[in-house]
């Protein structure tokens, strides 16, 4: 029996991108915040995403953190992604159509639900399109 | 899809962790395919075969749903 690995599947992402990635987006709501008047919230926002690059960092013996991490994602944690990526565009799509309804019934014009709605109908056909001409 | 990998990796002698590491896999993805919970890729499903110096139908069955 082979003992070297026959195709390596595992992601080669470094296990410092994703926290990197977490914490520099706590920056950048942190400059957000700073920008619109309230420092103090951008802080605890900069403080969530440390947070939540701390958990990933150190989280090395989960399966899952090191999926959501990238150094250790194969096969079947992709399929998982993508799965829980659909599910929660489905969600986001759900509350567009549903905010949009509410929007119109009470007068208003629709906005922002509907250039909203507009970006994730377009992107969808024309990812079906790409997708389905490549495969 | 029903498989023979748990009893092919048992009566080799190795451990879930070990097969993980030369597939380039999880455990918990080996854990999964022995558990019938997940399908692998092609890929995958011929390299597991290769390991175990099988014919890919000796190590996976369809099971009636193909």
């Amino acid at each position: 029996m082979p003992t070297v690995p026959c195709s390596p599947r595992k992601s080669g992402m470094s296990r410092w991108y994703q926290p990197a990635f977490t914490a520099s987006l706590g920056l950048v709501l942190l400059g957000a915040f700073w920008i619109g008047g309230h420092p103090a919230t951008g802080l605890g926002g900069l403080g969530l995403m440390v947070g939540m690059a701390v958990v990933l960092l150190v989280g090395g013996r989960s399966d899952t953190i090191r999926g959501l991490r990238g150094d250790g994602r194969d096969e079947r944690f992709a399929m998982i992604d993508l799965r829980a990526s659909a599910l929660a565009g489905f969600a986001v799509i759900m509350a567009v159509i549903v905010g949009f309804l509410v929007e119109v019934a009470e007068g208003r014009t629709g906005s922002p639900y509907d250039w909203l709605g507009a970006i994730a109908g377009v992107v969808y056909l024309g990812a079906i399109w790409v997708l389905r001409s490549r495969s | 899809m029903e498989n023979e990998i748990r009893r092919l990796r048992g009566s080799s002698g190795i451990s879930q962790a070990h097969l993980a590491q030369a597939m380039g896999v999880s455990r918990q993805t080996i854990n999964s395919i022995e558990t019938e919970r997940y399908t692998p890729s092609l890929p995958l499903a011929l390299a597991l075969a290769r390991y175990f110096e099988k014919p890919v139908e000796e190590v996976f069955h369809a099971n009636g749903s193909v």
